[in-house]
């Protein structure tokens, strides 16, 4: 209408933009048959996953004998059972969440501190990248759950990861044990809590690598999108490498900290070794159809989701943005 | 003026004038491989670089040691394993392990079927993430932010909590109904009625995909399969990196959105559909989730279902002492035979790989 009252008193302009808007409006049709596949897959097919799982959550299952099932509606009755009355549910949950909580920064700053040293100059540097993407191609799916229950890596990936001195007896030459270490960083008066999570890490560092491959991926790209000229200007004013880490490096990968935390703690949620995950895939496949299993995974996805939120905001105040013009 | 007399003068002498830069040059060769040796810096850099070398290389142990000692076991016999000096060489190397599962197993037939699943879902899945990405790069249309939104949601919410909703949706597959309307009003059959303890149960129609390729090639389509949302993000990302004016310049060629699209763009971005056709293969490859249960032992036999322990291997491990280490080494061995195709394809594509994402700049 806008335009038709336009059209009147200046009748050049309006020819040049309704061709303008027709062109617009060509390329708004062509963007929607571009993502016309995503579209279509998403209304026909997940949408209507999604809703039934949010639907058999509040239902029971009933699988009829001539093919087919039947719903019956319950109620809350799922919920409710996941919470007061299955034995394990609340405890795996509560245990899984916090490892996740806590696997979040030891992840994160060890893929940073990978990234790092893998972005430096030095012979060799290609074979590492190589070893270290590894298992991002080859440690996933099945092969996780084959080690999962794997009795001769066990004792190599389960808590006692270091030498724990159990070997020291018959070993006899062992000067330094992992008790030792530990009984170290308890003298240097930093807090128990913060000893029993470096020490818990460090025996972690199996699953820690083994999971931050792509956050790895991700810091790199960021590292080498810094422009060096950064750097060399800091090098003529004379920053130390450690200045130069906090002033310069660090802000400038800030958004991909940011973008990495909410990676790890999807990656986590997602995998196949996540304990809560495990769980419930064993009572969904124990009695084909149960749908507790689903009011159970949307309770757990509703609490990530929170961490997620919590993880951003947090994060995101202390983001720095280059203005990229 | 002076300046310009002064390169004048500069260019008739150019090959007079040298300047002497040589600081080093009066001292003796020992006295300068005192001074550089000797200088702190030197030191310091010597000792970095032998820590970082002595680091990355006892990670890149840990990273490698589950590989190693499962080619390690691999190899080993029965015996190997009841005997306590055995570690991580085998007295007795044997390939009966490999022989085993290889016939007992059907190695083959698994080889055959997971590689055409993997390769359809990476070939599928690879064009619909270059093209929806480029949709959601280069377009501005009503409600792209929306769908940009459900398409991180489909990569938050994890598949694990459709589980069920997701097998009974490709068990009994239907549209929203439209086949079974289709259905009733041509009346392709009839429609309902069994009789179960004297009630009348309607028989909706429906196909069965399970044990059949359509559910991953459906949701591969889509881009709905696993980790999808991620390479949609990828490919956004790069095409965000390419500039408009690449487009512009052959759409005043005369050449229409989509002929842009084919011609010019895809072979832009073919090192990046490389790396996304990698990692869709992979993880399909090693999958186990869906296969769990789109695929039965009995239908479609896949990849994960030879992870078991082969009859005439499983009578010795039941006699034996330790039988439970034998068997893991046997199941180790399994996933070993399972990844030899990705490893030989990992060695010549790795480039790829890290090359693919640092150029995509999840960066933004």
């Amino acid at each position: 209408m806008n335009s038709e009252a336009k059209a009147k008193t200046v009748p050049v302009q309006t020819k040049k933009r309704r061709r303008s808007k027709s062109l617009d409006r060509k390329k708004a049709r062509a963007g929607w048959m571009f993502v016309l596949p995503f579209v279509l897959v998403f209304v026909l097919v997940y949408v209507p996953i999604v809703v039934d799982s949010v639907n058999y959550s509040f239902n029971e299952i009933v699988i009829l004998q001539g093919g087919g099932y039947d719903l019956d509606f319950v109620g809350w009755d799922n919920y409710s059972y996941a919470l007061f009355e299955n034995p394990d549910f609340v405890q795996t949950l509560t245990t899984g969440i916090q490892q996740l909580i806590f696997d979040i920064p030891a992840i994160v700053v060890f893929s940073l501190f990978m990234a790092i040293l893998l972005n430096q100059n030095m012979p060799g540097r290609t074979f590492f990248r190589a070893v270290f993407f590894v298992p991002v191609i080859l440690s996933t799916g099945i092969i996780d759950s084959i080690d999962a229950n794997n009795a001769i890596l066990q004792d190599f990936m389960n808590s006692n990861g270091i030498d724990t001195g159990a070997e020291a007896a018959n070993a006899g030459s062992q000067i330094i044990s992992a008790i030792d270490i530990e009984q170290l960083f308890m003298n240097m008066k930093v807090g128990t809590e913060l000893v029993e999570y470096v020490v818990d890490v460090v025996n972690n560092i199996y699953g820690i690598i083994n999971r931050s491959g792509v956050q790895m991926l991700i810091f790199l790209a960021g590292l080498q999108s810094i422009s060096p000229a950064i750097y060399e200007s800091c090098t003529v004013e004379g920053a130390t490498a450690w200045e130069t880490f906090w002033k310069i490096t660090f802000p400038m990968i800030s958004p991909m900290i940011l973008v990495n935390a909410i990676y790890t703690v999807i990656d986590a949620f997602t995998s196949s070794s996540n304990t809560v995950m495990t769980f419930i895939s064993k009572i969904s496949s124990e009695t084909l159809g149960d749908v507790r299993s689903s009011a159970m995974s949307w309770m757990y996805f509703l609490i990530v989701m929170l961490i997620i939120a919590v993880v951003a905001a947090i994060l995101s105040a202390y983001v720095f943005y280059q203005r990229r013009d | 003026m002076n300046n310009i007399e002064a390169d004048k003068n500069i260019k008739r002498k150019g090959k007079k004038v040298k300047i002497d830069v040589d600081f080093e040059g009066k001292l003796s060769f020992g006295e300068r491989l005192k001074m550089r040796v000797a200088s702190f810096k030197f030191f310091k850099d010597i000792v970095w670089f032998i820590f970082r070398f002595i680091l990355l290389l006892g990670i890149s142990y840990v990273v490698l040691l589950p590989f190693i000692t499962k080619i390690a076991g691999s190899f080993m016999s029965a015996d190997d394993f009841l005997d306590v000096t055995v570690k991580l060489i085998p007295k007795y190397p044997t390939l009966d392990t490999y022989y085993y599962i290889f016939t007992e197993n059907k190695y083959l037939e698994a080889l055959t079927n997971t590689t055409i699943l993997s390769a359809l879902c990476a070939v599928v899945q690879m064009f619909t993430c270059a093209v929806v990405g480029y949709g959601f790069s280069k377009f501005k249309f009503r409600g792209n932010k929306f769908l940009f939104i459900c398409v991180v949601f489909t990569m938050i919410v994890p598949h694990q909590t459709l589980q069920t909703s997701m097998f009974m949706k490709f068990r009994y597959f239907d549209l929203y109904g439209i086949y079974q309307f289709i259905y009733k009003t041509f009346n392709l059959g009839s429609l309902y009625v069994k009789n179960v303890a004297s009630t009348k149960i309607w028989q909706y129609p429906y196909f069965n995909l399970i044990n059949t390729y359509w559910p991953l090639a459906i949701l591969s389509f889509g881009g709905l399969a696993f980790k999808n949302g991620l390479y949609i993000f990828m490919m956004r990302q790069f095409y965000k990196g390419v500039p408009d004016e690449l487009e512009e310049a052959a759409y005043v060629d005369g050449s229409g959105v989509f002929k842009t699209f084919i011609r010019i763009i895809l072979p832009l971005s073919v090192p990046m559909m490389i790396t996304i056709f990698l990692f869709a293969f992979s993880w399909q490859w090693t999958d186990n989730f869906y296969t769990s249960f789109f695929f039965t032992k009995d239908g479609l036999y896949l990849m994960p279902h030879i992870v078991q322990i082969p009859k005439t291997l499983g009578k010795i491990a039941s006699t034996m002492v330790n039988g439970a280490t034998y068997q893991a080494a046997i199941n180790n061995t399994c996933g070993l035979m399972i990844i030899i195709p990705l490893i030989i394809m990992y060695c010549f594509c790795q480039k790829f790989l890290v090359q693919g994402i640092e150029r995509s700049g999840i960066v933004g």
